[in-house]
């Protein structure tokens, strides 16, 4: 099991395009995919589940990665987070 | 099985005043005396406390951090002191870090309390329930805000009136099944981020998130609204939890229930579910067999046990000496139907 903390960096926070684009990539691997913030530990292959963290910029979430493929996995998505979903 | 990450487990530390009044005044019909400047005094624990004692002088082991509960017994305490020694008595207590004070069966508070209240920031309310019915019920209010609460990704329908959670592996189609059964005239009480809240002993609330609230992804159309799409009979608030039901991919080598006498448990938070694991197969429909479990569970429920019932048809079968014609009609009488 792989765990990180992100933050999130960019302004508009975590809103429905990156939501999207972070399910996407996560689909992509078998690895189980989760993100924790306030309590809440959602999936993160699913988009109701990211998109109801509604997270705002400067929050930390905290992914978690179990499965065969999870170092790939764990390096990509952490990867986006990092580099602010590609945004301002 | 079901596995629940600490992360997912969360409780609240405490309420603020003002939270608590905003959410039971039209419940509990509090009245607000003071003003609002002790509005920020926080809340920690669910337990009341009614400082009869602690007015009289008694201050060991006072409870002040509790939500003070002024009866008649208080009141009447104050009213045959004289004003000197009421103004001692309440600012005895005063002293104490207290979150506020609710005064029952509409007794008004003394002008010294009032005064005083509003110069220590303690908020004062009034109440027309007796101290036992406000008692009871603040507890309750209090127990489920500090209550554990759960977060769980599955889908939360209500079959027959019985709650079923819905588990397994991200794209296994929780969410169809969900939709599915709500076609079929059951209520979605929510979908992917459910919440559990233990409530008493032994019992699990489910709920949505107010965000999440019956919307619903179908992988390959999007986001959908359940409660627009089909309307109020479709879904429902809250639920208590009564069956978890993991979907999986039918695998070989696990063994699946056969007879069904002997009911499987999950553990969520200290409490026991009845739990059933369900292969996935082409041609099997996972909609009617909710159904059916949820109906078993019923029949169970009121005492009944179809597993039970036919083991014991069967053992009185090996009991029995002469076996008779092993067809269940013992004589087609000109009846060719």
């Amino acid at each position: 099991m792989i765990e990180k903390i992100v933050k999130i960096k960019n302004k508009a926070g975590l809103h429905t395009r990156p939501a999207a684009t972070i399910v996407k990539l996560a689909s992509k691997y078998k690895c189980e995919f989760f993100i924790a913030k306030d309590g809440l530990n959602i999936n993160g292959k699913s988009i109701i589940g990211v998109m109801t963290l509604a997270a705002e910029t400067g929050s930390e979430l905290i992914l978690t990665f179990e499965g065969e493929d999870e170092q790939l996995a764990s390096d990509e998505i952490t990867d986006f987070f990092n580099r602010g979903f590609d945004e301002p | 099985m079901i596995k629940i990450d600490q992360k997912a487990v969360s409780r609240k530390e405490f309420i603020t005043v003002e939270f608590f009044y905003m959410s039971t005044r039209n419940l509990f019909q509090l009245e607000l005396y003071s003003d609002t400047s002790g509005f920020n005094r926080k809340i920690f624990e669910q337990n009341l406390h009614r400082p009869g004692l602690a007015l009289a002088g008694f201050v060991d082991l006072f409870s002040f951090s509790r939500v003070q509960v002024f009866g008649n017994t208080e009141t009447q305490y104050l009213s045959q002191l004289n004003k000197e020694q009421r103004i001692k008595a309440i600012e005895r207590i005063f002293q104490f870090n207290i979150p506020c004070i609710i005064l029952t069966d509409n007794n008004k508070p003394f002008p010294e309390l009032l005064e005083l209240s509003n110069k220590y920031k303690i908020p004062l309310f009034g109440t027309p329930f007796s101290t036992t019915k406000l008692v009871y019920f603040v507890s309750d209010f209090l127990d489920d805000q500090f209550a554990e609460r759960i977060s769980i990704h599955g889908s939360f329908v209500d079959v027959y009136g019985t709650g079923m959670l819905f588990i397994g592996k991200s794209g296994i189609g929780k969410s169809e099944v969900a939709l599915d059964l709500v076609e079929r005239g059951h209520r979605l009480v929510a979908d992917d981020l459910i919440i559990l809240t233990k409530k008493g002993e032994g019992i699990l609330m489910g709920s949505g998130t107010n965000m999440g609230r019956h919307f619903m992804e179908i992988r390959g159309l999007g986001i959908i609204d359940v409660e627009r799409m089909f309307g109020i009979r479709a879904i429902r608030y809250q639920k208590r939890l009564e069956i978890v039901v993991e979907l999986e991919i039918w695998d070989d080598n696990t063994e699946y229930t056969r007879t069904g006498l002997d009911q499987e448990h999950v553990t969520i938070s200290g409490i026991d579910i009845p739990y059933v694991k369900l292969p996935i197969l082409p041609g099997k429909n996972v909609t009617v067999i909710s159904e059916v479990i949820s109906l078993n569970y019923l029949l169970k429920h009121y005492g009944y046990k179809a597993a039970e019932s036919f083991q014991e048809r069967l053992n009185k079968k090996i009991s029995e000496k002469n076996k008779d014609d092993m067809r269940g009609v013992e004589y087609f009488e000109h009846d060719f139907e």
